[in-house]
């Protein structure tokens, strides 16, 4: 009965839904949006009775989620939106997570709102702690006990001090927010630039240097870990907010890893520096290193990297619903943000690796089986086009199956052994964000075909980072390697946080002309060809 | 006995009474997006006028 009333509903409604207006050739997703290029749409997507529910109770949460955030110390958190513009972009977040998941249904959306709640879950405590500690709002009971790190060093580490808390220093200003806002950055790019920097320089470190120029770093802890960030660039960002540092009475310490990280010798540079990282520690917050205590946080990341490693055997089945930007951003979040820190996030994942384990019993169909071409996203990603994958899915039924920085860090950190458990973070850390795949040597750059054969990949989008001197050097190998071996290959052009020099709708357009020229292929959604959305979120 | 029965009843009708207030408003926002337009077309732009007149001090 309940499903006959189902039934009824839906094909009452289904003029409505998004997907089936594609189908029958009556609009698609950009039908509800307004077209004022805002990316505000009319009314939410109508997925079915189902669906749409189950997207509604995601929602509910997520607002439930902020709402705590807010109850727990309502005049810091008003504080910190006046003070600092990111603060306002984060505002952003539900037209986010919808635009992400645009056009999920079933079990992607399913693993999608596990996700999703589980990203803002993290986020609201996280921004809640920095705000209820930072000095700037009036400072709280843990400001002295915090440990600022540069956001591309893997935190699991600081498990050995279970009475400090540390917190990367570049997430929430500049980095993940950029994801939810594109018009965020540009604002602190211009600063760093108006001071009379490069402007040819990687956007991401002229964003945190503009952060740094602009005051807009929180303010928390005695000590702030800088490091070698695995681009060029980064030695002058680095510079520039040690001084900003300095003058709030910060000390900074360098936490530098080898760059050439596949030998032997690498491996132990960056052991002994992580060694004298956590004695720099010691001695500034007077404790001593916990092996117990990160034994215990390490089993969560080996956990964790356990299920990473059956789920890249499901990523290489046609069956998975894992994929695109709910894979990767979560991975992001969990893997760099957690990093073994939160046992919530084993609990998220036994739950999605029982769906997808089941998805492949049911020989589950994704996206409604109209997948045309299974890809493989090479390089960092444009962090103000998080949901391309989403689009690329879509539009034209281009599944990203991984992301590059999806398969950072899987190596086992041992639990009992002090000195090994430290070799084996020291592989583990320089294996991080950007780090594993970008820097480092050939073989890892090069590393894509492996990875994209493994995958049962037939395409390969290369992101194309205008300012990353050191990748433009190797457009011409990848391309000659591609025809080589027979893959569809395209780069995708991206400026990383300045969504000025490249659109999204340019970076759309590399696609589209990809698939119409070369492909001679027809959209699986034509209202997603070619639309406005240069002044969206 | 009866003025409990009653009072339960009345309990059990305030609660769906309340439950179905709080899901056609909540179900309301969502699908007709009011709080992005909302945030989009009052909020930020307030917001951003204010942001914009801040003095930050950018000596380092």
């Amino acid at each position: 009965m309940k499903e006959k009333i189902i039934s009824f509903i839906d094909k009452k409604l289904q003029r409505f839904d998004p997907v089936w207006l594609a189908e029958n050739g009556l609009g698609g997703q950009r039908t509800r949006y307004r077209d004022d290029g805002s990316g505000i749409a009319r009314y939410r997507e109508w997925r079915g009775v189902e669906d749409t529910f189950q997207d509604y109770v995601a929602w509910l949460k997520n607002v439930g989620y902020m709402g705590a955030m807010v109850a727990k110390d309502p005049v810091k958190v008003m504080k910190g939106i006046w003070e600092y513009r990111w603060m306002g972009s984060f505002l952003g977040s539900f037209a986010f997570v919808d635009r992400i998941y645009e056009g999920y249904r079933g079990r992607e959306l399913d693993i999608a709102n596990i996700h999703g709640n589980a990203i803002v879950r993290i986020l609201t405590l996280r921004i809640g702690l920095i705000l209820h500690n930072d000095k700037r709002l009036g400072g709280g009971e843990m400001t002295d006990r915090m440990i600022g790190l540069d956001e591309t060093i893997p935190p699991l580490f600081t498990a050995g001090f279970p009475t400090l808390n540390a917190e990367p220093m570049q997430t929430m200003p500049e980095f993940v927010v950029c994801d939810v806002d594109q018009h965020l950055d540009p604002y602190y790019i211009d600063v760093a630039e108006s001071y009379g920097l490069a402007p040819d320089v990687c956007s991401r470190c002229s964003a945190e240097t503009g952060v740094a120029i602009d005051d807009a770093f929180p303010i928390f802890g005695k000590l702030v870990l800088s490091t070698n960030q695995p681009c060029n660039a980064s030695e002058a960002t680095s510079m520039f907010q040690r001084r900003r540092f300095r003058q709030k009475g910060i000390e900074d310490y360098p936490f530098v890893f080898a760059m050439q990280h596949n030998t032997k010798n690498g491996n132990d540079y960056s052991r002994e520096e992580l060694r004298q990282a956590i004695q720099k520690i010691e001695e500034v917050y007077d404790v001593k290193y916990d092996w117990n205590a990160l034994f215990e946080k390490a089993k969560n990341m080996n956990h964790q990297n356990q299920i990473e490693l059956e789920k890249w055997e499901i990523f290489a089945t046609p069956f998975s619903p894992l994929s695109g930007i709910n894979e990767s951003l979560y991975k992001l979040v969990e893997w760099a943000l957690v990093n073994g820190h939160d046992e919530y996030f084993n609990e998220i994942d036994d739950k999605v690796i029982g769906i997808m384990r089941q998805a492949v019993r049911d020989q589950y169909q994704p996206y409604k089986g109209k997948t045309r071409h299974r890809a493989f996203l090479w390089g960092p990603s444009a962090m103000y086009y998080t949901d391309f994958p989403t689009w690329a899915q879509n539009c034209w039924g281009i599944d990203i199956v991984l992301n590059m920085d999806s398969t950072m860090g899987h190596n086992m950190i041992n639990t009992e052994d002090p000195e090994q458990a430290l070799t084996d973070l020291a592989k583990f850390s320089e294996k991080g964000v950007m780090r594993h795949h970008a820097v480092g040597g050939w073989d890892n750059v090069n590393a894509v075909w492996e990875w994209a054969s493994r995958l049962n990949c037939d395409m390969v989008i290369c992101n194309d980072n205008v300012a990353c001197k050191g990748m433009n050097g190797v457009h011409a190998l990848l391309e000659e390697q591609a025809a080589d071996l027979g893959f569809d290959f395209l780069f995708l052009p991206h400026d990383l946080e300045d969504c000025r020099t490249i659109p999204r709708k340019e970076i759309r357009k590399a696609v589209n002309d990809y698939m119409t020229i070369v492909k001679g292929e027809e959209p699986l959604d034509a209202t997603l060809v070619d639309f406005d959305d240069a002044e969206a979120w | 006995m009866k003025k409990l029965i009653r009072f339960v009843f009345k309990l059990v009708r305030r609660v769906i009474t309340i439950g179905v207030v709080a899901f056609v408003l909540t179900f309301g926002i969502y699908m007709s997006n009011a709080e992005n337009k909302l945030i989009y077309d009052v909020v930020r732009p307030f917001l951003t006028k204010h942001y914009d007149k801040q003095a930050r001090d950018r000596r380092i």
